[in-house]
């Protein structure tokens, strides 16, 4: 099994087609894509024991009891600690196990990834079958959240290699499908609960097992699907650019240890995690934002504040509001695979300025346009937002490539996703204290969020000048070069065979 | 793509290639239509 597993085995043969490589793995972000869509789980599992409506625990019941107690339901916020679990896990294992990725190779990567995201619904089937919520953040947020950081960093660096003259392109697509995975996970998971749902069942651990026999056939076919060009391979008819075409595209290659090092790695790190951290705040937002700003505006009641309506007209609003969050989740996946593909135009360290400079002049725009009550402008700067948000996680893996080179782009890339990790902290944080700062000094909740954009528009300034600052890696960074071996001549057996 | 570096894939690999593209994008297509139908409300 470990040969089977192993990078020697996968090396590509004469004439493989490189588009096999995308589709293998999407298969795996598309499944570990699913960690966005946990929440369609909350309000079921929120009744797991009462079925019909949630069965409090007693006041007097401690946390550590609650945990264990299987007579009373869970709270959501007690279950939305598995968004923390999955994030924060993620970022570790990716920084962590990054450099055994690319020693070990993508496929040994994904098998484990599969092995850790599938068995993780598994131990969660068990958890919510016993009522033992340890068992699901065990499950689901630490084992599952370990496959996620290795499912995503797996494809990479095998398709920076196999696409050198589309590395965002080839990177976008991949991470087009992280965002793209909640899109068929939840509706999934939705039809599987109302399909499993008994008298005495809500139906969520049999979803749980189905879905993850689903997520690991679906990964370990991506994990067989992938291979690595020979070293030296290249695309026909591709050379790579000359060092004086492309300064920002280094011919050498930095180890990963000595890329932190790098006055570069932690400029952008904060690229990143600043950009990221202004995203997620809006996206937290976006929903109850669009209510409280336009209240009964949207439902034909020009005037109306949000707390004037009746209760049936707030649940029109708060369909609304999901209906603006599933849109923002296309533009968000549709931006990742633009914008990637769009920086191999132009570059990647224009393509982040555009996200800094346009994005702070979108979010300075969203009060203005709540304060002209134009829903059409709102919604409009919303969309453009989240694509630039998926297009910065899409574009920086390119960006690392062509700053330290591809040799260890997939461990670097881990190391990095710890200001994912940082983001997913900061962003809700900031947003939160700040809107409740400002609902403490008695701001209308209506205006409450235009402080709150200009922070965030602030925090592009900071990445702005953070990505205008970033310079070609030092030579005295690279690794001692290695000669290249040179293509097999026509008719030559190739070293080694892939499977 | 292949070794005497002219980078051509196989010919006949085309249809492998089509069949893992509809294998991951209709999934996707499926979910991207029912998340465009949810949020088709916003306009109505």
């Amino acid at each position: 099994m470990a040969g089977l597993l192993s990078r020697e085995r996968i090396v590509a043969k004469p004439g493989f087609n490189r588009w096999l490589v995308p589709p293998a793995a999407l298969a795996i972000h598309l499944s570990i894509g699913m960690a966005y869509g946990f929440s369609v789980f909350w309000l079921p599992l929120s009744r797991a024991v009462g079925i019909t409506q949630p069965t409090p625990c007693p006041a007097d019941m401690g946390f550590f009891q609650t945990l264990t107690a299987t007579t009373c339901d869970w709270k959501i916020s007690t279950l939305g600690w598995m968004f923390t679990l999955f994030f924060v896990f993620l970022g570790s294992s990716a920084a962590v196990f990054g450099a055994w990725v690319e020693r070990g190779g993508p496929r040994r990567a994904g098998v484990v990834a599969a092995f850790c995201w599938g068995g993780g619904f598994f131990i969660s089937a068990l958890g919510v079958h016993l009522h033992q919520i340890w068992l699901m953040w065990l499950g689901s947020g630490v084992i599952g959240g370990i496959g996620l950081g290795l499912g995503y960093i797996s494809p990479v660096s095998t398709l920076i290699k196999w696409f050198p003259d589309r590395r965002g392109m080839a990177t976008g697509m991949a991470i087009m499908g992280f965002g793209g995975g909640a899109m068929i996970g939840s509706p999934l998971a939705d039809i599987l609960m109302k399909h499993y749902a008994t008298p005495t069942s809500v139906g969520v651990w049999e979803t749980f097992v189905t879905m993850g026999a689903i997520y690991f056939v679906a990964m370990m076919l991506g994990a067989f699907g992938y291979r690595v060009p020979r070293e030296g391979w290249r695309p026909a008819g591709w050379t790579p650019p000359a060092p004086q075409q492309a300064v920002m595209i280094t011919a050498g290659n930095v180890h990963v240890n000595e890329a932190t090092r790098t006055p570069q790695f932690w400029l952008l790190w904060w690229v990143l995690c600043l950009n990221v951290s202004a995203g997620i705040g809006v996206i937290g937002m976006a929903s109850p934002m669009i209510q409280e700003v336009f209240g009964g505006r949207l439902i034909g009641l020009p005037g109306a504040a949000l707390k004037e309506l009746a209760e049936s007209q707030k649940a029109q609003l708060a369909t609304i509001g999901a209906a603006f969050a599933a849109l923002l989740s296309v533009f968000n996946i549709a931006g990742r695979i633009v914008w990637a593909s769009f920086s191999d135009y132009i570059g990647r360290k224009r393509t982040y300025f555009v996200f800094f400079a346009l994005g702070t002049v979108l979010y300075g725009l969203v009060p203005f346009a709540g304060r002209i009550g134009s829903v059409v402008l709102f919604v409009t700067l919303f969309c453009v937002i989240l694509t630039m948000y998926g297009g910065g996680f899409a574009t920086i893996p390119a960006y690392l490539a062509d700053m330290f080179g591809t040799k260890f782009v997939g461990a670097i890339h881990g190391r990095l996703l710890t200001a994912w990790s940082a983001a997913g902290i900061l962003g809700p944080v900031l947003v939160n204290y700040i809107r409740e700062f400002q609902l403490d000094r008695g701001l209308p909740p209506a205006q409450v969020y235009n402080v709150t954009m200009y922070v965030l528009a602030s925090l592009l300034v900071v990445g702005f000048f953070c990505n205008l600052a970033v310079r070609p890696v030092a030579e005295r960074h690279y690794m001692p070069e290695e000669p290249v071996r040179e293509p097999a001549l026509p008719g030559a057996a190739p070293a080694q065979a892939s499977r | 793509m292949t070794d005497d570096g002219s980078g051509e894939p196989k010919p006949g690999q085309w249809p492998l290639v089509i069949v893992a593209w509809i294998l991951v994008g209709v999934p996707l297509l499926w979910g991207v239509m029912t998340t465009l139908r949810k949020a088709a409300l916003l306009f109505k």
